[in-house]
């Protein structure tokens, strides 16, 4: 049996996970798809990738497909025969939620312009002994967290331990509890915005969350609002984000996803086409929120129980669909 | 009862204060203490004082019995120089802030976020997960020291174990059973807690026994990536042997909001040590601020306007530091 690792962080995986796999699995690794043969493929019986496209060469043996990431939405199943089951991997919850509330202290402490206006400047302005303007905390504030997943639930139980008051919203009903006082449906997602002094998005992209966060519903948010996008750029309109945080409709954004990725002819491309990296408020990480050692040793434990799994004919782990 | 805000600080927290007390009483406001004559005339029949000082060579008191500080250090009250029988009571709510703070600064080190964030801004893609970028560390599984395990420590404490942390804590006075911690050291074996420890969080006040406490030999018992937050003040941990540690990479990093030079009127923008910390990479730092939040001064003008009340009805009153 034939498992083919595609792209330079499947790569980095079949390194990783390689000693723990079994030994009847062969193992080919094409770090760069642009070096992907027509035999690699052809003979390849499992696919380990986060990319699959439709003018890779054909892979008629494929049947199974276990993505290195949680979303698959660069696996083209239109590209791989009929019938396989697509696995996706976890392990970046807890990186993910810590992201979600360094980014609210951060910006309730106005913790970055404080450190570089000391630093740079020495301003002692904001310090109590100049008895400075204070800033704000996280403690008694209002949490939104849209989509209460594994990422969701998460957060809502490290929220929890720092006093915020915590409102969910989710398109099946959930139960409350990890600290969550209140689950929305999604379809009343409307009712909960003006609540929140920050909003999380945490939610899957799917065709109900695309645009999810549309001029209509950014103008629901106080005008103090924080919002954090984790999820995926998509979900939020980019036209309507960019207006309502140039304008003062929301207070600010801390967004990890984007709407645009480098590729080979553009390294530097910009993550949207309006200035974001221009506003003063907002913080703008390039999809790296669930970027961790951590992430990666308990993702590589997840992946390496699937192949061997599927070697043994077992149960897979993580099915998110089947082409 | 005639009550008495005196001082700067002190009347830029009227309006946390006054407005909460409930007994019917008369306030007055003097935010110039050095102003003699209106200080003479005011403590002639004042009943408690609401102040951060109190100087040798004040003005006669002679009503005076509470003195209600609306901060948590009376390190600028000269307790000899009160009349006898005056209560000194503190305020508190500055332990949430802090610890939001102390775990703030350990997810922005743990993530790179800032360094993140300004390679990014700047256009590179180079910390990306889509790029294969290098990873950046979580907080979760750490170990977290905590030096003095008083509200701000035991705050710190459990938020860091609600993130996942292993805490630690040393302290001069045994604690047992402190929300999250799995072992407290006595102060004394704080040299057995450093090497354990990948963040150190200071927490203590400056006093004989922890002037100097992080010297040059207990920043080389410190793990080499260890971050150390420094919350207490300043000169817990040695100016001098802390530059040379983060220069030198003894220890990984530092995030401090406590330091050793404050501005003067003359100095305004005074460097906040002797040494070139602002030119670090490895040091995050604020000017003595963590605390300082709406918030707080809630809480604390909530602490202090009931305080003023149980005194007038005769009742307990809440954080007394000393009586006279």
């Amino acid at each position: 049996m034939k498992a083919l690792f595609s792209g330079n962080v499947a790569a980095d995986t079949a390194n990783g996970i390689r000693a723990e796999l079994p030994s009847e699995l062969e193992v080919e690794i094409v770090a760069d798809p642009k070096e992907l043969t027509a035999k690699a493929a052809a003979e390849a019986d499992i696919l380990v990738t986060n990319i699959w496209r439709a003018d890779y060469p054909p892979a008629p043996r494929v049947k199974f497909v276990q993505s290195v990431a949680t979303g698959i939405e660069w696996i083209d199943t239109a590209a791989l025969p009929r019938g396989v089951p697509i696995c996706n991997a976890y392990g970046h919850e807890t990186a993910i939620a810590e992201y979600v509330l360094m980014v609210m202290l951060v910006w309730s402490h106005r913790f970055r312009e404080i450190e570089s206006g000391f630093r740079e400047r020495s301003s002692w302005a904001p310090s109590w002994v100049e008895s400075g303007a204070p800033h704000g905390e996280i403690r008694s504030s209002t949490l939104g967290i849209v989509g209460l997943g594994r990422v969701g639930r998460e957060v809502a139980r490290r929220a929890a331990a720092f006093g915020c008051r915590i409102l969910a919203a989710n398109r099946s009903p959930r139960e409350a509890g990890d600290g969550v006082e209140r689950v929305f449906p999604l379809a009343a997602l409307d009712e909960m915005l003006p609540l929140c002094d920050t909003v999380a998005i945490c939610t899957a992209f799917g065709p109900e969350t695309e645009g999810l966060f549309d001029a209509r519903r950014l103008a629901r948010m106080k005008p103090t609002a924080y919002l954090v996008n984790i999820a995926r750029g998509a979900i939020i309109d980019e036209d309507a984000l960019y207006a309502a945080l140039r304008g003062g409709t929301i207070g600010g954004a801390a967004i990890d996803v984007w709407w645009q990725y480098p590729n080979a002819a553009e390294p530097q491309r910009r993550g949207s086409r309006h200035p974001f990296h221009e506003l003063p408020n907002v913080v703008m990480t390039p999809h790296c929120s669930g970027w961790t050692s951590g992430m990666v040793r308990r993702r590589w434990d997840e992946i390496a129980e699937n192949l061997r799994c599927f070697v043994r004919g077992e149960t897979l782990i993580n099915v998110v669909t089947t082409t | 009862m005639k009550v008495l805000f005196l001082g700067a600080f002190a009347a830029s927290q009227f309006d946390f204060i006054a407005p909460v007390i409930e007994s019917s009483v008369e306030i007055g406001t003097l935010a110039n203490e050095r102003d003699t004559h209106a200080l003479a005339a005011a403590l002639r029949d004042t009943d408690i004082v609401v102040s951060d000082l109190w100087r040798a060579g004040m003005p006669a008191a002679p009503r005076l019995k509470l003195l209600q500080a609306p901060v948590a250090g009376t390190d600028m009250i000269d307790r000899a120089a009160l009349p006898s029988g005056v209560t000194i009571c503190n305020a508190y709510g500055h332990e949430i802030p802090m610890a939001e703070y102390a775990v703030m600064a350990m997810l922005v080190w743990c993530h790179r976020y800032f360094d993140i964030a300004v390679e990014f801004r700047g256009g590179s893609w180079r910390d990306s997960g889509v790029t294969n970028g290098p990873l950046h560390r979580e907080l979760g599984g750490l170990t977290v020291g905590i030096v003095g395990l008083g509200q701000i420590g035991r705050e710190t404490a459990a938020r860091a174990a609600a993130l996942g942390c292993h805490v630690v804590a040393a302290n001069r006075t045994p604690r047992e059973g402190v929300a999250g911690v799995e072992r407290v050291f006595p102060l004394a074996e704080l040299d057995r807690m450093l090497p354990l420890c990948d963040i150190v969080v200071l927490c203590v006040g400056l006093a004989p026994e922890t002037r100097g406490l992080i010297d040059a030999r207990r920043l080389a018992l410190m793990k080499r990536d260890a971050l150390l937050i420094n919350l207490g003040r300043g000169p817990v941990a040695d100016e001098d042997a802390l530059y040379a540690a983060l220069r030198d990479r003894s220890i990984g990093g530092a995030a401090l909001d406590v330091w050793y030079r404050y501005p003067t009127p003359e100095e305004p923008s005074i460097r906040p040590s002797r040494h070139p910390f602002h030119e670090l990479p490895n040091v995050i730092m604020t000017p003595h601020c963590s605390a300082w939040t709406e918030g707080m001064a809630r809480r604390r003008g909530a602490d202090a306007a009931r305080n003023i009340d149980r005194f007038i009805r005769g009742g307990p009153l809440m954080h007394v530091v000393a009586t006279t």
